[in-house]
């Protein structure tokens, strides 16, 4: 049995910055995370690290919170944060009375605004619609979420944190009308630990009421589906954003060596096992290709969905709903947070963390916008140049990852999946998407001793799927050669097999 | 500036080559016009012609009726693998196997993978899950780790050898070489092998493969066989070398590198192709073209959102319905919809839905040849470039 303070439910960016909080306070914790760091809504989302530009004409309290986090974190997150910089771009035929609405709600929120010409903006961006009436600048930044949580979780565990990933909590226990600890079963052995604390946060996002309903609870939350497509290069540097009301396809950022384009916005009932429908992508492409025109013709390298876990109001749809967060005291013990953003994550995990210690009657400061983010010094940060200190043995040619690189997580303690080095190292997040190279990690992680090579092929099995359920929907062009590529090679030249 | 040829190819895969090879071997002058190496080079080298049945040339009976092969017919088809064969054995590349009879080959990751002929290195690689062999790995070798077959063949070990270079290409380089191969063959002999049989990567050389593997086995005392690896692939490259080769043995000339430019047509015949080069242009002249560039990885078909396009004349292509049901949900349920995507034609080889005249089409861009469900790849390429040619000189004899 473990025995702590604070359990948190959930290893994405609240919780992992609950964890950071909590460390930097003194107080002992435990967080505990069914899959790996961020898998989640927190590593499904654009990276977009907000100017608050998107929220500032419907949701001003939203606005303000992200232009004020986005100029902390691209304090304390330099190896995690990208200033790439943001443009609204307002095209033929889109209202310039929403703009001028937009530069007003940007100044009622203090949101830093540059109003640029065409010729200007084509001088920043220059695959942009030359026909655009004017851009508006926004600091938005790009944001590597996995990082994010990665860089939280290192003061946590700096601290004597205990972190708990693949572990799914199964019960909440309780006794005498008060939660006082929860079980969680590990993934691969299936053996089941007890934990026991004073204070359990419910961090689970989307996920939220399966975990409130262990304890008897429930949480006010509406799920919404925003699905992204992946491109094989960057179209632009600047995160670029559409001037308009909030709608499908509005958005580009550029994210290492890749950019993401999305979103849209469909109610779900169940935040598991969601997909991406072909039409979606020919939405978000369409869209896309309004701002910037040789999106058209880039090969799409995968599509992907996360779901939003907004706190929940009545009538409105998907958009429209206020993108604020809120904590919710269950009575007995529990608490959930919900709502949010990914920009947010700290200011919620202050707002949480003042709210343990309250409960605990201690009065300390919350030092997490200060203090930078522990572990940024051993990152390379963006340049790919940095990356080729070692050119021989390289293992994921896109990503130019080093056989070293996947040596050094495989023997990491934790590391159990081949998604905890994809995380990590960012191996297979190329333009072939692990087609290549997740034969070659998984090969090194048996060799590591790290896991069987039953272990591995059921892996190498399941990514496959995962992968191709992902590519599906954007099949065409290029990208459709590449696919038939890396059939032939695991179907033809391994024959390789559905079930052992 | 060329006179025209008597045919021109364009792909210079298998069935482009074995085309080319068929009409240059009885006194046509043919040409091959190519982007680049073709993708057979990417592929394990062996001949798959139907993996379904003992024999795979009594199960082409029961494919669907629009299948490629059965324009060639049973015998059509042996005497094709047959002629393959023969050019093969001459390139000091033979290959082994029964064309009426399927055989299997181990892959890296221990798998049983049937197949029909196979490069003589890989005569004795079908082993079976309960039989022992030892595996020569080679240090941090990148696309080949022994444990995915140890653990499925549970008699099987493995030693490994440092060659100083990881990749599949490196290590085929060095035993081109005689000091690497006599250290290697002396390291083999020091480890005092006690199974039977010895496999290895496929990485014993590029060209002079025959000699490294005979050597190997003779001073060994052990049956030793190659298993194909990731791309690149070098039973894949040898495989074309051969060919081309071949092609160039029989006065055939080839234009490497280029796109096809443009198409120059009058009336019902196509008169020549220019094929854009580096610094210049090529302007080939023939009097029959056989269209041979292959399905979509090699780019003879490009599909966009909605539709499948031939990339060359952009003859009328079939494919199956919208893009929502071109593939299924499943990764390994091989034979997706967009397989059977492709040109239709006639008897003769000869492209439906259009008037031209002295056209022929051969290989994977033909429609229905669904490769991957049928695991017919280069048989079908074999067998198909062989008939094409053949129907197309007989349709320029006759005229």
């Amino acid at each position: 049995m473990i025995r702590t303070d604070v359990i948190i439910i959930g290893g994405g960016s609240t919780g992992c910055g609950i964890a950071r909080d909590l460390a930097l306070r003194g107080i002992e914790h435990c967080l505990i995370e069914r899959g790996d760091f961020a898998t989640g809504a927190t590593g499904a989302c654009h990276g977009l690290l907000h100017s608050g530009g998107r929220y500032a004409v419907n949701d001003p309290e939203a606005a303000a919170d992200c232009f004020a986090e986005n100029t902390i974190l691209q304090k304390i997150g330099r190896k995690c944060v990208e200033r790439t910089g943001g443009l609204f771009v307002r095209l033929p035929g889109d209202s310039k009375r929403y703009r001028d609405t937009f530069l007003k709600g940007c100044g009622v929120v203090g949101i830093t605004t540059e109003e640029l010409s065409p010729s200007r903006a084509l001088d920043l961006v220059p695959a942009l619609n030359p026909s655009l009436e004017e851009a508006i600048r926004v600091p938005d930044c790009s944001i590597d979420p996995f990082r994010l949580c990665m860089l939280n979780i290192t003061s946590s565990q700096k601290r004597g944190g205990r972190i708990l990933t693949h572990h799914t909590v199964t019960d909440i226990i309780r006794e005498h009308g008060r939660c006082v600890g929860v079980t969680a079963r590990e993934e691969i052995t299936s053996g089941v630990k007890e934990i026991r604390g004073k204070i359990i946060i419910n961090a689970t996002g989307a996920w939220g009421n399966q975990v409130a309903r262990l304890a008897g609870g429930s949480v006010p939350i509406t799920l919404s589906k925003g699905s992204l497509v992946v491109t094989n290069h960057r179209i632009t540097n600047m995160v670029v954003n559409r001037l308009r009301p909030a709608s499908d396809g509005d958005i580009v950022v550029p994210n290492e060596a890749v950019c993401l384009a999305g979103t849209t916005s469909i109610p779900v009932a169940d935040p598991d096992g969601i997909g991406v429908d072909p039409a979606e992508v020919d939405i978000i492409a369409t869209q896309a290709q309004e701002m910037l025109p040789d999106f058209g013709a880039t090969r799409l390298i995968r599509t992907y969905a996360g779901v939003r876990p907004l706190v929940q109001s009545d009538g409105e749809n998907g958009r429209s709903i206020s993108r604020g967060f809120r904590i919710i005291d269950h009575g007995d013990g529990l608490f959930s947070i919900v709502g949010g953003k990914l920009t947010t994550y700290r200011l919620m995990a202050e707002k949480m963390t003042d709210t343990v210690m309250a409960v605990f009657g201690l009065k300390r400061p919350c030092r997490t916008a200060e203090l930078p983010l522990e572990g940024q010094e051993e990152l390379s940060g963006y340049p790919l140049s940095k990356r080729l200190k070692n050119l021989e043995d390289i293992v994921c040619e896109c990503e130019l990852v080093t056989t070293d690189a996947v040596e050094r997580v495989a023997g990491q303690v934790g590391t159990r999946h081949l998604g905890d080095i994809q995380h990590r190292t960012r191996l297979g997040m190329g333009p072939c998407q692990g087609g290549f190279c997740t034969y070659r990690a998984l090969g090194i992680m048996q060799e590591k001793g790290k896991m069987t090579p039953e272990e591995s092929m059921a892996m190498l099995r399941a990514f496959l799927q995962r992968r191709f359920k992902g590519i599906k929907p954007a099949l065409w062009g290029d990208q459709l050669r590449e696919e038939q590529l890396i059939e032939s090679i695991y179907l033809g030249i391994l024959n390789m097999e559905q079930e052992q | 500036m060329n006179a025209a040829y008597d045919a021109v190819i364009i792909g210079g895969g298998i069935s482009g080559m074995m085309a080319a090879i068929t009409l240059a071997g009885r006194g046509k002058r043919v040409a091959v016009v190519s982007k680049g190496d073709p993708v057979c080079c990417f592929s394990t080298g062996c001949v798959d012609v139907l993996a379904e049945g003992e024999n795979p040339l009594k199960g082409i009976r029961s494919l669907p009726e629009h299948h490629p092969y059965h324009l060639v017919g049973e015998t059509g088809i042996a005497e094709a693998l047959e002629l393959f064969r023969g050019i093969m054995s001459e390139e000091g590349l033979p290959y082994v196997g029964d064309v009426h009879a399927n055989r299997k080959v181990l892959t890296s990751l221990g798998r049983s993978k049937v197949t029909c002929l196979v490069p003589e290195t890989m005569e004795f690689g079908g082993v079976d899950p309960h039989e022992s062999f030892h595996i020569l790995s080679f240090h941090k070798m990148k696309d080949f780790y022994p444990q995915y077959i140890t653990s499925r063949c549970e008699k099987s070990a493995y030693s490994t050898f440092d060659a100083g270079i990881t990749t599949t290409a490196g290590i085929a380089e060095c035993f081109e070489d005689g000091g690497f191969l006599d250290t290697f063959v002396a390291w083999v002999r020091g480890r005092a092998i006690q199974e039977e049989r010895i496999a290895v990567p496929a990485v014993l050389g590029r060209r002079n493969c025959g000699a490294v593997y005979h050597r190997i086995g003779a001073e060994c005392g052990r049956r030793v066989f190659e298993i194909p690896t990731l791309p690149p692939s070098m039973p894949g490259l040898r495989l074309f070398g051969g060919l081309k080769n071949a092609l160039l043995r029989r006065k055939g000339d080839v234009y490497w590198g280029g796109g096809i430019y443009s198409v120059e047509k009058l009336n019902d015949q196509i008169e020549a192709v220019t094929l854009t080069g580096p610094g210049r242009n090529t302007r080939v002249e023939g009097k029959a073209f056989i269209l041979a560039t292959g399905s979509f990885v090699s780019g003879g078909l490009q599909a966009s959102r909605d539709a499948v396009m031939e990339t060359v004349f952009n003859l009328p292509a079939y494919f199956p319905g919208t893009r929502d049901v071109w593939f299924q949900d499943d990764f390994f349920a091989a034979g997706h919809e967009i397989e059977k995507a492709g040109i239709r034609v006639d008897a003769s080889f000869r492209p439906l839905g259009t008037e031209i005249e002295n056209l022929f089409v051969c290989g994977s861009v033909l429609a229905f040849s669904e490769v991957m469900k049928y695991r017919c790849g280069h048989g079908m390429a074999i067998a198909t470039g062989v008939a094409a040619a053949k129907t197309c000189m007989g349709a320029y004899d006759a005229v």
